[in-house]
């Protein structure tokens, strides 16, 4: 959660919090019916907080509302595809997150096999797009993160490892399990630092997939553009990474970057933090 | 003030004001239904405010509309910017401009060593460093247009009857309707080995954004990004790459374009005839 829905939570977490104290004082029957009140709310704030994208189209599924996000666009109760109707014929199009970090960076880990890792991608890929018969697309958004930033929040990071491991190397109790595994944090961290020293910049990444299926009913092209996405699971499941399909607010974030893109990276990071 | 922070705090306002109004109702058997309704009110409206952080753009059309079908914009969500380069958003009182740049990467895995291949990965890397602002690079893989050609296959089709008509009626020559009858078998056997199923094309492609209070400005800010870009993929990649104009842009975009109807309407009739049991 960043610092703006932080504000957010805590805000509306202290009207519960009130009214929790307020339905004690209200005694009786009111004030066990206020409590409950409160318990719900509090558990809707945290499923509007950490698991909207599961409640938001849950709650359209129920009322059947569907959106019309631009002319010509509808997106469907369960929110999971945009539609598009040309002619008679509707054409779905779907999200699923794909983050291929770990084959397209060096990864943060220490590994032995990261560069047998990275040799394979290329060929890994081919190998997965040759099995698709169908048209779809994968997206890197990227954009870069102020240097200096990045470097004192490594370095607060590295300081905090360190902290813990001259703690745990003073108690006698600690295994040297404990201290093998603070290690290799600070290791990882260091390479991190040493990337930056490099002059590599860090960057933040978002990398989904985008799938279009077509069909004459908008049954049929949900219906198909459901197989496409499950063939993109099978097809990519080589890579051992979380392809989940996006649903809800993001899906219409996604819809809207074909159209256009957030020109910085605060408009970027705060559009996305619950799926992928 | 930022509009969606006034309506937050407008409804964080809200529910702690009902709230106050509850407390403030004296104890009784009468006035418990209308505190508890009161107290209820003002939990919704607390969950409201948290929910107008990232649905703002939903609260409001609902609220208006209160319908079950809600219309969120009745606009094109884009259009093409006068010189063809870019597409065009508004936004609130900005216009959002994006290019296309077109990467012409033609490499593949199967002809590189395995110092080629790591080095490829560490390019591809190093593509996502180049500008600070948020870019997007993707690799699509849509249907070929085949329409043009498909026209031609069946115009020859048709030429191909015709004359196998004429000279039927004709009587001519035995050879010569043997010969017409070959050819109209050739152009219906290619066209249905063309048109019965989709071919695929690989394109790889970068996108970028800018804004701008008025058009033309939005437009040369995204053209002056998509040079940068330009630049920076050129020595990374020590490709050409070109921004993408005119109708081009659309197959990035539209998803007709991206699948288009007549070349897969071959398609759509033979799955037809499977569900009908034909």
């Amino acid at each position: 959660m960043d610092e703006e829905g932080l504000i957010y939570f805590a805000m509306c977490g202290v009207f519960v919090f009130l009214l929790i104290i307020f339905s004690s004082s209200f005694g009786g029957v009111t004030g066990i019916i206020c409590l409950m009140i409160a318990v719900f709310a509090l558990i809707g704030l945290c499923m509007m907080n950490w698991a909207d994208f599961i409640l938001f189209p849950f709650l359209t599924s129920i009322f059947n509302v569907t959106f019309q996000p631009a002319k010509g666009y509808r997106i469907p109760p369960k929110q999971d595809a945009i539609v598009k109707n040309v002619g008679g014929l509707f054409y779905a199009t779907g999200f699923l997150t794909a983050s291929l970090l770990a084959y397209t960076f060096k990864e943060e880990g220490v590994q032995d096999n990261e560069d047998q890792q990275l040799m394979n991608a290329p060929e890994r890929w081919e190998r997965a797009i040759a099995a698709l018969n169908f048209a779809f697309k994968f997206h890197v958004l990227s954009a870069g993160r102020d240097v200096q930033k990045v470097r004192e929040e490594i370095e607060g990071k590295r300081s905090y490892q360190e902290f813990q491991l001259s703690r745990a190397q003073q108690n006698t109790g600690t295994t040297d399990t404990v201290i093998t595994e603070i290690n290799r944090k600070i290791n990882v961290i260091q390479s991190r630092m040493d990337r930056i020293s490099r002059g590599e910049k860090p960057i933040a990444a978002l990398m989904y997939m985008e799938t279009t299926a077509f069909g004459v009913s908008e049954k049929a092209a949900l219906d198909a553009l459901g197989g496409q996405m499950r063939q993109l699971q099978v097809a990519f499941s080589s890579f051992d990474i979380s392809l989940q399909r996006i649903v809800g607010r993001e899906l219409y974030m996604l819809f809207k970057f074909n159209f256009m893109l957030p020109t910085t990276l605060e408009e970027m990071s705060t559009s996305f933090d619950s799926q992928g | 003030m930022e509009k969606k922070l006034i309506i937050f705090v407008s409804l964080i306002g809200a529910s702690f004001a009902m709230l106050i109004l509850a407390v403030s109702i004296p104890k009784g058997i009468l006035f418990a239904p209308f505190k508890i309704l009161i107290v209820l009110i003002a939990a919704i409206l607390d969950i409201a405010a948290l929910s107008s952080r990232y649905y703002l753009y939903i609260i409001q059309p609902i609220a208006q509309q209160r319908k079950r079908y809600i219309v969120l914009s009745d606009e094109n969500p884009y259009h093409l910017s006068p010189t063809g380069d870019s597409i065009l958003r508004k936004e609130g009182e900005e216009y959002i401009a994006m290019a296309y740049v077109s990467i012409p990467v033609y490499r593949s895995a199967s002809e590189m060593s395995p110092e080629e291949k790591v080095a490829f990965a560490t390019q591809i890397s190093l593509l996502t460093t180049i500008l600070k602002n948020p870019v997007r690079y993707s690799t699509e893989m849509y249907v070929m247009n085949k329409d043009n050609y498909i026209a031609t296959l069946r115009d020859a089709v048709d030429k191909a009857e015709d004359e196998q008509v004429k000279l039927t009626q004709a009587k001519a020559e035995g050879k010569k309707v043997e010969r017409v009858r070959g050819q109209l078998t050739m152009w219906r056997n290619m066209l249905e080995a063309v048109s019965s199923s989709p071919s695929f094309e690989l394109v790889t492609y970068a996108s970028v954004s800018a804004k701008g209070y008025k058009e033309y400005e939005a437009v040369a800010s995204v053209q002056q990004r998509a040079g940068e870009l330009i630049a920076g993929i050129g020595s990374v990649l020590g490709v050409t790459p070109v921004v993408v104009t005119g109708e081009d842009l659309l197959k990035f975009v539209e998803p007709e374009y991206l699948i288009p109807y007549s070349t897969i309407s071959e398609e759509i009739n033979e799955n037809l005839m499977k569900e009908g049991g034909f």
